[in-house]
């Protein structure tokens, strides 16, 4: 018999104040589900907007009321460990919401595809004569509301979760209804189902490597409270190759979700395939969430062992910058171009993180939240260029759009040159973030690589621009559809933000530097 | 009964399904692989639950069934839609995004 | 009791099976190969065989399939809790009444979306 099933049971203590954002995401997704369930098809639509909006808005109102109350300086680890309450969790917490207000925003809009960008029935056959009929007439279903919910209060217990179970449940959360998500597209159906096949194959085959992370820094650490773990790097008398190997395995799951090379495959065709809006969301908050739980493990249960594994994953970061600012270079559709374009981001993020300094955390962090809203804007706009197929994402459909619609080109202009680090937009003060955070923490080879690829990537950019300004429009060019009020909101949000975090960017970064100490 | 001989066939289990992931065409096949290889994991934590002498291995083997059981659920309902469009599960004929 | 009358027939297996490996490899590498239509098709007269499919089950075979799956999981969780109810209490309670709540609630969705009609 074993003597540990006869110890007595200590209970965990909750403190339920500390994760009450987290509560009320989950609750409120179930709130959803449930006026899924039981209201008239024709209230559904208003109710999920407001339910998901109030949810997101009343979380984001808790984590600035923990934050005000001190959680920020004195951190707490609550049920049993598993949840860690201190800045960089709140932080990170606060960013998800608040690029995920954005999101539904986007998700929400009806007026720009008549009765919104999603499917009205998931499980009628794509291509049969009833799915004509619906992509005609019936507007989108209302469960991506609910899904987009559990998805955010997923990621949010992915970047407060403090031991790798916790972590991996979370991740599971936020994964199961993204992949859902992506293959909900109203039209060209085939294309977001296949996005959803590759994301879903791809994303379990990443969380097993995960699971058996976990399972070998067990075995090394006998606990997988990150705490444990960090002691036992320092003291454990056990193989340390255990924990490389464990090690290894969990990087392999988190930097797939950040699209980080050799991990990215998936990311291009995902992006493209998947509803707009839903690809806005993924590209903005999932990189948050991703690189919250990166931080997390490197910062608190790997800190002590940095000079064995940081160069490797220097090399990783390399690999991204370089390798997503050379394919950008050769895209044709202004998705897959965001896509690579994001790949190098995180190439960017991954620099700030290897910092492993103060300023790596509080950089990275003004990163995260600097890249997802141009992103989100980026994709918002790219929602208006339309033809009868809907987008019109070939690059060679963009052409004399500057003619055509001038303050859509001229909005997307902006974005582009933050995206190619043009002073006085956020693009420039996230990469002199991350750059110079990498510099005082002595990796300058990095650095330079950095500095190489923004610059290459800013061709693909600069392309677009030249595209629409300097070319004839083709004789069936697409329309520019009039935005209405919530994606019209969404992009003046993205704009302002990536204008205002240009030009007086203190105003964040004070914010990741007092929120930048892990509780650990 | 050393607990290492478990250990050495989670690890064998792990790289079966990660080999039949890479190399098998139907998704369904390639699914069942990830499940082995979920497995694979469950076994190595609860092996280590053995040589720790703590239950808290046996206690994540029951969560990570469970988060692969609804993974099996949402992979299936996407893997059923394409099929049903496409008459064909095979990972080949999802050629359509590209450049 | 001893084994030795069964030695031979010990040895006859062995042999039998020796001299069929023997056969099957030998025949194929010294035989000659002359292939035709007539000799690559069955040795059957009659109409050409062909497999028969099995059939496809219906749809909701899936989708009934999958919701036992998923609400049959749930129950590992109550075995632990129900075996150590003494010591975790009032607590273990109301942490179980919520999940089991949770578990409701998507039941509750999938009752009213016809998930468990069955046809």
């Amino acid at each position: 018999m074993n003597p540990v099933l006869a110890a007595d049971i200590t209970l965990p203590h909750i403190n339920y104040g500390a994760i009450a954002p987290i509560l009320i995401l989950l609750g409120m997704a179930c709130v959803g589900v449930l006026a899924e369930a039981f209201l008239p098809r024709t209230l559904r639509y208003p109710v999920q907007v407001l339910v998901s909006l109030v949810a997101q808005v009343a979380g984001l109102a808790t984590i600035i009321g923990l934050a005000l109350s001190n959680y920020a300086k004195k951190p707490t680890l609550t049920a049993g460990d598993a949840l860690a309450v201190d800045g960089p969790g709140l932080f990170l917490q606060g960013a998800v919401l608040v690029l995920g207000i954005v999101a539904t925003l986007l998700i929400a809009e009806r007026s720009v595809e008549r009765g919104g960008a999603f499917v009205a029935q998931a499980a009628v056959t794509a291509g049969s004569e009833a799915d004509a009929e619906q992509a005609r007439r019936q507007p989108s279903q209302t469960e991506i509301f609910p899904l987009s919910l559990f998805a955010l209060g997923g990621m949010m217990l992915f970047v407060s979760a403090n031991d790798l179970l916790t972590m991996f449940v979370a991740l599971e959360v936020f994964s199961l209804p993204l992949y859902l998500m992506c293959a909900l597209a109203r039209r060209r159906r085939l294309l977001s189902q296949e996005a959803a096949v590759k994301y879903f194959l791809l994303g379990a085959f990443s969380s097993a490597f995960f699971v058996y992370g976990i399972a070998m820094l067990y075995g090394f650490a006998g606990s997988v409270k990150f705490h444990d773990i960090a002691v036992a790097a320092i003291s454990s008398g056990k193989s340390d190759l255990l924990m490389f190997i464990g090690l290894a395995m969990l990087a392999i799951g988190l930097l797939f979700k950040a699209a980080a090379v050799p991990f990215h495959v998936w990311t291009p065709d995902v992006y493209q395939g998947a509803p707009t809006p839903v690809t806005a969301l993924m590209a903005s908050c999932t990189k948050v969430a991703a690189f919250g739980g990166i931080l997390r493990i490197f910062y608190v249960a790997f800190l002590d062992s940095r000079w064995d594994w940081r160069p490797v994953i220097g090399v990783i970061a390399v690999l991204t910058m370089v390798i997503g600012a050379i394919l950008a270079v050769t895209q044709t559709d202004i998705k897959r171009l965001l896509a690579y374009s994001s790949i190098a981001n995180a190439g960017y993020v991954l620099t700030g993180v290897l910092a492993m300094q103060k300023d790596g955390i509080s950089s990275s962090l003004f990163y995260l939240v600097t890249y997802g809203f141009t992103v989100l804007a980026a994709f918002g706009l790219v929602t208006l260029v339309r033809d009868q197929d809907g987008e019109a994402t070939h690059l060679s459909r963009w052409a004399g759009l500057g003619r055509k619609a001038p303050v859509l080109a001229g909005v997307f202009t902006f974005l582009m040159l933050s995206f190619a680090g043009i002073p006085l937009t956020s693009g420039f003060t996230g990469k002199f973030a991350v750059f110079s955070a990498a510099l005082g923490g002595g990796q300058t080879t990095l650095v330079i690589f950095g500095v190489l690829s923004s610059v290459l990537l800013a061709f693909p950019y600069l392309r677009v621009v030249v595209l629409m300004y300097l070319q004839e429009p083709a004789a069936d060019a697409p329309t520019v559809a009039v935005p209405g009020a919530l994606t019209s909101a969404a992009l003046a949000i993205g704009a302002i933000v990536t204008l205002l975090l240009g030009v007086w960017p203190s105003v964040l970064l004070d914010v990741a530097n007092s929120a930048a100490q892990f509780v650990g | 009964m050393t607990p290492t001989y478990y250990l050495v066939l989670s690890a064998a289990l792990f790289c079966v399904g990660a080999v039949g992931v890479l190399i098998r065409r139907n998704a369904i096949v390639v699914f069942m692989s990830v499940e082995l290889m979920l497995n694979a994991g469950n076994l190595a934590l609860v092996t280590f639950a053995r040589i720790n002498g703590s239950l808290d291995g046996q206690i994540m083997a029951f969560f990570v069934m469970v988060v692969a059981a609804a993974e099996v659920v949402v992979g299936l309902a996407i893997i059923m839609s394409i099929f049903r469009t496409r008459r064909s599960a095979s990972v080949d004929d999802s050629n359509l995004l590209k450049y | 009791m001893s084994i030795a009358p069964y030695v031979p027939i010990a040895g006859l297996l062995v042999l039998g099976a020796l001299f069929a490996l023997f056969s099957c490899t030998i025949a194929p590498l010294v035989g000659p190969k002359r292939f035709n239509k007539a000799k690559l098709e069955a040795y059957e007269c009659g109409i050409e065989p062909a497999p028969v499919p099995a059939g496809r089950f219906p749809i909701r075979f899936y989708l009934t399939a999958m919701l036992f799956i998923v609400f049959d999981i749930e129950i590992i969780f109550l075995y632990p809790w129900a075996v150590s109810f003494d010591m975790l209490g009032t607590f273990g309670f109301v942490e179980m009444l919520l999940f089991i709540v949770t578990v409701f609630i998507a039941y509750a969705y999938v009752w009213r979306r016809g998930g468990l009609d069955w046809d």
